[in-house]
């Protein structure tokens, strides 16, 4: 098991590729996707999930760590000083 | 005066455990015990009749056991996370986290069968009891503080709880455990959500759970993770289903944990926030209040307790093989926990919800059901949680302890008892994942519901697969930091130095005038006093009761030597006391 992960870890390069070539697999899987429970109008749009993940998890990581940063983010003897 | 025998219930079997175990373990037999009780009782609740345990006490109607299709799907994870904590737990030696493990989970047990306010009041402080001792047990003085925190705060929302049974007794003195309408909902039901809620860890009032689960002991987190809030997840669907307020809260409330999960450095306080996060699901599911969102909601908190628990499994055997859960402590761990992180792995795709996973066929249930409610705005801040979850659980956290730089340890793998556990609850995650059908059997209502619609999974994996991208191109802004992140819990932090001020100075200065006072003129009269009593106490009473005031005199002592962190002895005292409370009820 451990060779095996340090095989995949020394070979970074074939899992980023495996990596790319699922999420295009994953928009293309999109187009051929059955709709026919639209809960609202982001349903209808190819690739809509896509944006959102992207948008998503960038805007989250953004905002997150800039409040963490401007304000909440203080030293860890913060309560016992 | 129970009319049907005692033993039926479940609890009892936990809370009869707890008493036996330090026997046992004199004889070096308490695995028989970890392992028997929650078989036991795993057996026992596929046969309940749907009333037990009626009696009436002081006029009151109590029902320890009321059995319905909401109450049997919570009992069966409910005694399986039992056995697989146990089971997680075998290794360790002291008696008191495990009696406390038993009694807590007996907690748990007695509110899911609770008929009516005053027996699951009972149980739900029994609960809150126990499982401080879990974050006692860690004995470290941080560990000591989040415990007394933690206890304040259950105590507090304890009393909001019965302020609101109170109030509710003297409406309408009826006292049954049943759903509460919408449109009559009264301040007493308002206050008894407030108490759920605080269990529940609904922001603003769920400081306590990332204040305290990290700091608890390795198999006691893995406890706690799992009965406080999914036991009050049931209760709010129970009585509250369709509060719009559980609506619209457990939506923020996904996106709160998260947010913080995603600024995270401890392990541990990283799924301590995701739990605020799913819960979130639940409590947005009872809130919505279809019964497609209630049986989601209760699908959730299925699949949640068996791969959060599995996910706090993998976190603390990394902390108890290196003693570390700060990630940027941690890296690079595949080559010596690789098993632990294939479990922890299987924990985090399946609480992002990926195909074949638990997390897939259940939080999507509650995701749809806020579609087909009309209420997109929740089912996006619901997917936009999911992304946030896979991308600090899913990926953070394994990456940066099993991955990332090299921190230079060695640790050796997991003992086999955790190993098997950890197998256990994987094994779960997948087989709900690719059998829903027995999940969906349990549920309160039918279910029409397909999860493995190719849209679903379409949408599915471009979420999921385009969060990882994220990552990928973020990494390094997400490298972990050695900081604290403050959270709501700094109102009664800081606010308690407030307080001390307050009883330092202008308290005291109170204190010493009156004492001037008493000193010139009450001391003199309690000497007298005193002197008079005392005589009495040595020549009368000892007299007649041998030598009672020196045992006395050797137990205060006794006492004083305990404080210095035998916490097992405290639980004995705890035990003996409820025992003695127990006696005196029945009897008188």
């Amino acid at each position: 098991m451990a060779k095996f992960l340090e095989y995949l870890h020394d070979h970074a390069n074939i899992v980023k590729y495996v990596f790319f070539i699922f999420l295009i697999g994953t928009v293309v899987f999109d187009f051929f996707a059955e709709r026919h429970e639209a809960h609202f109008w982001g349903d209808h749009i190819f690739g809509f999930w896509t944006i959102f993940g992207i948008f998503g998890c960038l805007g989250m990581i953004v905002i997150c760590k800039g409040i963490a940063h401007a304000w909440l983010m203080k030293d860890e003897n913060f309560y016992d000083k | 005066m129970i009319n049907n025998g005692i033993m039926l219930h479940p609890a009892s079997w936990f809370i009869l455990g707890a008493i036996l175990l330090p026997l046992f373990a004199k004889v070096r037999l308490q695995k028989i015990l970890l392992l028997g009780i929650p078989i036991i009782a795993m057996f026992q609740i596929n046969h309940l009749p749907n009333l037990f345990g009626v009696c009436d006490y002081l006029g009151f109607h109590l029902i320890f056991g009321k059995v319905d299709s909401l109450t049997y799907v919570f009992l069966h994870v409910f005694t399986l996370m039992a056995l697989i904590g146990c089971i997680y737990g075998l290794h360790v030696k002291e008696t008191g986290q495990h009696i406390a493990s038993f009694l807590y989970v007996a907690g748990s047990l007695g509110v899911t069968l609770a008929g009516d306010y005053l027996t699951l009041f009972i149980f739900w402080e029994l609960m809150a009891l126990a499982s401080t001792f879990l974050v006692w047990y860690r004995k470290r003085t941080k560990s000591i503080e989040a415990g007394f925190r933690y206890l304040l705060v259950h105590i507090t929302g304890g009393l909001i709880l019965l302020a609101g049974i109170f109030l509710k007794y003297m409406d309408i003195h009826d006292l049954s455990f049943t759903r509460i309408a919408v449109e009559g909902a009264t301040i007493a039901d308002y206050l008894i959500m407030v108490g759920f809620m605080l269990n529940a860890a609904v922001p603003p009032i769920h400081a306590w759970l990332p204040d305290a689960y990290p700091e608890a002991t390795v198999t006691g987190a893995v406890f706690m993770c799992a009965f406080t809030t999914k036991t009050a997840v049931y209760v709010l669907a129970r009585a509250f289903p369709g509060f719009e307020a559980l609506a619209i809260l457990g939506a923020i409330m996904t996106l709160y944990g998260v947010a913080y999960a995603v600024i995270e450095n401890d392990a541990r306080r990283i799924l301590a926030y995701h739990i605020v996060s799913q819960v979130g699901y639940m409590v947005c599911g009872v809130g919505i209040g279809t019964t497609m969102s209630i049986n989601g909601a209760c699908a959730h908190a299925y699949a949640h307790i068996i791969y959060k628990a599995l996910l706090f499994m993998g976190a603390g055997a990394v902390l108890e093989m290196t003693g570390k859960s700060k990630l940027n402590e941690l890296g690079g761990l595949y080559k010596y926990l690789p098993y632990s992180m294939i479990f922890t792995i299987i924990g985090g795709i399946s609480i992002s919800g990926f195909p074949f996973t638990s997390g897939f066929i259940s939080k999507s249930m509650i995701v749809a059901a806020a579609g087909e409610h009309h209420r997109p705005i929740l089912m996006l801040m619901l997917l936009l949680a999911s992304v946030g979850t896979f991308l600090s659980v899913g990926i953070k956290l394994p990456y940066f302890i099993w991955f990332g730089k090299d921190a230079t340890i060695q640790p050796k793998e997991a003992p086999y008892n955790m190993q098997i556990a950890m197998f256990i609850a994987a094994f779960m995650c997948f087989f709900l994942g690719v059998y829903p059908e027995y999940l969906y059997k349990m549920l309160p209502y039918p279910v029409t519901y397909h999860p493995y619609t190719s849209y679903h999974f379409s949408e599915t994996i471009q979420l999921l697969g385009f969060t990882g991208f994220g990552f990928f191109l973020m990494v390094k802004k997400l490298t972990p930091e050695p900081k604290l992140n403050l959270d709501l819990d700094w109102f009664y932090r800081k606010g308690a130095l407030v307080f001390m001020w307050f009883a330092r100075k202008p308290v005291s200065i109170v204190n010493d005038w009156v004492n001037e006072v008493y000193k010139t003129v009450g001391l003199r009269l309690t000497m007298v006093l005193a002197m008079g009593l005392s005589w009495f106490d040595k020549e009368g009473i000892d007299f007649v009761i041998d030598g009672s005031a020196k045992s006395v005199v050797n137990t205060g002592n006794q006492i004083r030597t305990l404080q210095s962190g035998k916490i097992q002895q405290y639980i004995g005292a705890a035990l003996i006391l409820m025992f003695l409370v127990i006696l005196t009820v029945v009897y008188f």
